[in-house]
């Protein structure tokens, strides 16, 4: 049988872009990304020579930096048998064989070759009429498809309203987030649940009236030959997975360091991949956060005050299309989980019709919310662009990175400073979920299972299907307590409840019950004669894991030895 | 704003010691104190603020002190400064380390902590000894150095920050354990064996508090415990002893003539522990010993326990 992939693949291997017959000339009011396309070989080639110096700052560390490239992509394209394959790995067998023959010079030609490569594979495009095309039409088509009714009423001139602007609810201080990017580069650190995120969350700042961001998107998710189209030519830069070389990881990061010099505003996961167990993010993978830090030091070094600003944002969805395969993965044992899905939910299109379908109806299935932003140092910053002190005060965020009264720079103290950033995003990431009505009653269910299962441990209680039942009006009731405890801490900043958790306590069940029967292939929980059944613990505990945080705040008064068994899951993974 | 000044919070005997230490090395030291008095070899201030003239400052004040004394020192702090603390205390319920207090009231994120086996009268005298400076950011580590090492005062580093402090303030308690077995007549092997399970102890707790397991071996830790055994002269011991031999909790501090902060840690441990399930029999029998208990009675206990493995 043909791979159904393959169309993809040749997608992601010879972007596909619009002709144009002359260069787009941008406007003075024009984001920065409008710039992109006139200034990439200056870009790509700013990361090539400082890529290419950093590793040649000794013959050791060059002959290092080599040898590892060769293994690793030896290896790679050797498992790979693909034209990438066929092209490039006699070049590093080559390179594998000469290069202890090899002189510095030819050391360093050969590093930049590498490099090179890898540069100009990493680089994105922006093309301004696709950016028009998505913010316009595509919207109107998915209207069409997914609920052909309200189609004229899309089409008309001058609506702006579609069957998804009702799903995607957009929360926090935009005004402020529109005030510093005029002033600094924005660098949005959002919480993982899904690859539709990055969809999402571009659709958003277009919402917001922010500009559109750069972002590094995984090669897998150029499989899907639509949305490949469009991350190849709004800005998105690829990020192969499966290159183990440190040469790259290098590349990839000076490229996200120069594009936020350079004013850039700019997206990534700090988690990495997409939240498996729905967690949300506590261990954060900071390497193009660092590159973002090292890119304000480099600019205060150099005399330019463009100041960088993390926005950590949540994105909040009630049904994520990759549920099941996301948890299945998860409960793998840690070894075998795989790190790139290529065959998930997201590249099937039935799959995606089906979700939106599930969705189309619902108000607020999804809540994007972005934090208040903060500087490199973990400091909210004022409206004005100064970093917030804890007594109120402001202060210029280039005192950081002074020493003796000068900005110096200091990779070692970018990287403690980077560490210290992680904890503020993670504390942020807490404080600004946004929890929906499918994490608490799904919460709510699970808690009892745990109750009713003492002593057993997660993989034993996975297997209890259907045996834990609550009378609905008992459900219903221990539903809206947790729910009044999670107002109070919201209050305190210590959450955020989405609009749907503000009904009543049996509205907040029936939209649950709704949302979680007919699009996964298993039902979390039923209803039958009065009675809710947790059917299935595995999706329940997957969706009820974005509440392990606030466990203890919600528990019963007899239920804390639950509720701290739940908060362990957190802490154990 | 001058490289060479360094500032010192605090003008008890550690502040006074490492203003002799920073003099010795050519350095000028401006001293903040709460009440006005004459420091030998430094510009004495009342004025909080005045410190921020200096990008290092080094705190040597008690751990009650410190959420006070940072919120009023943040206040004209910045990004360039640097702030060491050399306490031995963990605040508040959830035994919040000083660095991250320092970090929470103040802008300053360039923190660190100094400990090891130090003591006042050796820094002052010029006796030779040791410490070691733990910090994320090298340039705070090599700001320390260049302020108070010396050939008669070796500074290693580490960047287990947590673990130095949590290292020191468990050290502080066993310290005084060893007081109380000083009172009461126990040495040698009795002695040796209830110090060594105390470090399993530390060793327990550490990782819940964010420390790193092996720093408990390093100056901060093991160090400083064999510099207690070896006859320094500490507050803690003194005041154990005092209470070992009938002194009432009063008397005893007023003989150790220092804050300890180890009294107030041994009731907050042994909570935390209690929530994290940890078990501490050796901070627990401290405590009861503090309260009131004899020495000898929970050493009796304590011997009373299964053993269990190492």
């Amino acid at each position: 049988m043909k791979n159904p992939f393959s169309f993809g693949r040749r997608l992601y291997e010879t972007p596909f872009r619009l002709p144009r017959l002359r260069p787009y000339v941008p406007k003075a009011d024009d984001p920065a990304i409008y710039w992109f396309n006139g200034e990439r070989d200056s870009i790509v080639g700013d990361v090539i020579s400082r890529v290419t110096a950093n590793a040649a700052r000794s013959e050791s560390a060059l002959e290092l930096a080599l040898n590892d490239a060769a293994f690793n992509e030896i290896r790679r394209l050797s498992s790979q048998r693909d034209t990438e394959a066929e092209t490039q790995l006699p070049i590093f067998k080559s390179l594998a064989k000469r290069l202890s023959k090899m002189s510095d010079t030819e050391k360093q030609t050969a590093a930049r070759k590498v490099v090179s490569k890898y540069a100009r594979d990493i680089a994105g495009n922006f093309d301004p009429r696709v950016y028009q095309i998505s913010e316009h039409a595509v919207p109107r088509m998915l209207t069409g498809l997914l609920r052909p009714s309200a189609l004229p009423v899309a089409l008309s001139p001058g609506a702006d309203q579609s069957a998804l602007s009702d799903l995607l609810q957009v929360d926090g201080n935009i005004e402020h987030l529109r005030k510093l990017e005029k002033t600094g580069t924005l660098v949005f650190v959002p919480t993982h649940s899904s690859n539709l995120d990055s969809i999402v969350l571009g659709r958003a700042l277009q919402l917001s009236g922010l500009s559109p961001v750069v972002y590094g998107a995984g090669k897998n998710l150029f499989t899907n030959p639509i949305i490949s189209f469009f991350m190849h030519n709004l800005g998105a830069y690829r990020v192969d997975r499966r290159i183990r070389a440190r040469l790259y990881k290098d590349t990839l990061k000076m490229y996200s360091q120069v594009m936020i010099e350079r004013g850039y505003h700019s997206l990534f996961f700090p988690g990495g991949t997409r939240s498996r167990s729905n967690l949300t993010e506590t261990r954060l993978k900071l390497g193009l956060a660092g590159s973002a830090v090292n890119a304000f030091s480099r600019n205060r070094v150099r005399g330019v005050d463009r100041n960088v600003y993390f926005v950590p944002t949540t994105i909040n969805y009630e049904i994520v299309l990759e549920g099941e395969t996301l948890v299945e993965d998860w409960l793998k044992s840690e070894g075998k989980a795989r790190y790139i899905i290529t065959d998930d939910e997201f590249s099937r299109f039935d799959r995606w019709i089906a979700f939106f379908r599930k969705i189309v109806e619902l108000r607020s299935a999804c809540v994007i919310r972005f934090g208040t932003p903060l500087d490199p140092f973990g400091n909210p910053v004022s409206e004005d662009g100064l970093s917030i002190t804890p007594s109120g005060g402001t202060i210029d965020p280039g005192t950081y990175v002074w020493r003796r009264g000068e900005a110096v720079e200091d990779r070692k103290r970018d990287a403690a400073f980077t560490s210290d950033l992680g904890d503020a995003l993670v504390n942020a990431y807490r404080n600004e979920t946004v929890l929906m009505p499918t994490s608490l009653v799904c919460h709510v269910l699970f808690r009892k299972l745990v109750q009713e299962s003492p002593g057993l441990d997660l993989f034993a209680r996975l297997r209890v299907r259907g045996e834990t039942e609550f009378d609905r009006s008992e459900l219903v009731r221990q539903v809206g307590q947790a729910r009044d405890r999670l107002l109070e801490l919201e209050t305190s900043g210590g959450v955020k409840l989405s609009d749907p958790l503000r009904d009543s306590p049996d509205a907040i069940v029936d939209r649950a019950l709704k949302i979680l029967a007919g699009y996964h292939d298993r039902t979390a929980a039923t209803q039958r004669a009065g009675k809710v059944i947790a059917e299935d613990p595995t999706l329940l505990l997957y969706y009820q894991n974005r509440m392990v945080p606030y466990a203890l705040d919600v528990a019963e008064p007899g239920g804390e030895a639950a509720a701290q068994e739940i908060e362990a899951i957190g802490r154990a993974t | 704003m001058s490289k060479e000044t360094i500032a010192i919070l605090g003008s008890g005997s550690f502040g006074r010691a490492l203003a002799a230490c920073a003099n010795r090395n050519g350095r000028e030291v401006l001293l903040w104190s709460r009440k006005p008095k004459e420091v030998e070899g430094a510009t004495v201030t009342t004025e909080l603020s005045d410190c921020s003239q200096a990008e290092l400052i080094l705190a040597a004040v008690p751990s009650g002190y410190v959420g006070e004394i940072f919120s009023q020192l943040g206040k004209s702090l910045d990004g360039r400064h640097m702030l060491v603390h050399v306490s031995r205390g963990l605040v508040s319920d959830e035994l919040t380390p000083i660095s991250r207090v320092a970090r929470e009231l103040t802008p300053v994120r360039k923190t660190g902590a100094l400990a090891g086996p130090l003591d006042a009268d050796a820094l002052r005298e010029g006796t030779p000894c040791g410490a070691v400076i733990g910090s994320r950011f090298p340039e705070v580590c090599a700001a320390t150095r260049d302020a108070i090492e010396s050939d008669v005062l070796r500074v290693y580093d580490t960047t287990d920050v947590v673990g130095v402090e949590v290292a020191s303030a468990m050290v502080g308690l066993f310290a005084l354990a060893y007081g109380f077995a000083k009172g009461v007549g126990v040495e040698g092997a009795a002695l040796s064996m209830f110090l060594t399970r105390a470090m399993a102890e530390a060793e327990r707790v550490a990782p819940h508090l964010g420390a790193d397991t092996k720093t408990l071996y390093g100056l901060a830790g093991m160090g400083d415990l064999f510099a207690v055994l070896g006859g320094d002269e500490r507050p803690e011991v003194l005041l154990g002893e005092a209470l070992a031999k009938g002194s009432s909790l009063k008397d005893a501090a007023r003989a150790a003539a220092a804050h300890i902060e180890g009294l107030s840690i041994a009731r907050r441990l042994v909570n935390f522990a209690q929530r994290r399930r940890l078990e501490v029999p050796i901070t627990s029998s401290i405590l009861s010993v503090i309260d009131g208990l004899s020495p000898s009675i929970a050493l009796s206990r304590l011997m009373a326990r299964p053993a269990g493995s190492e």
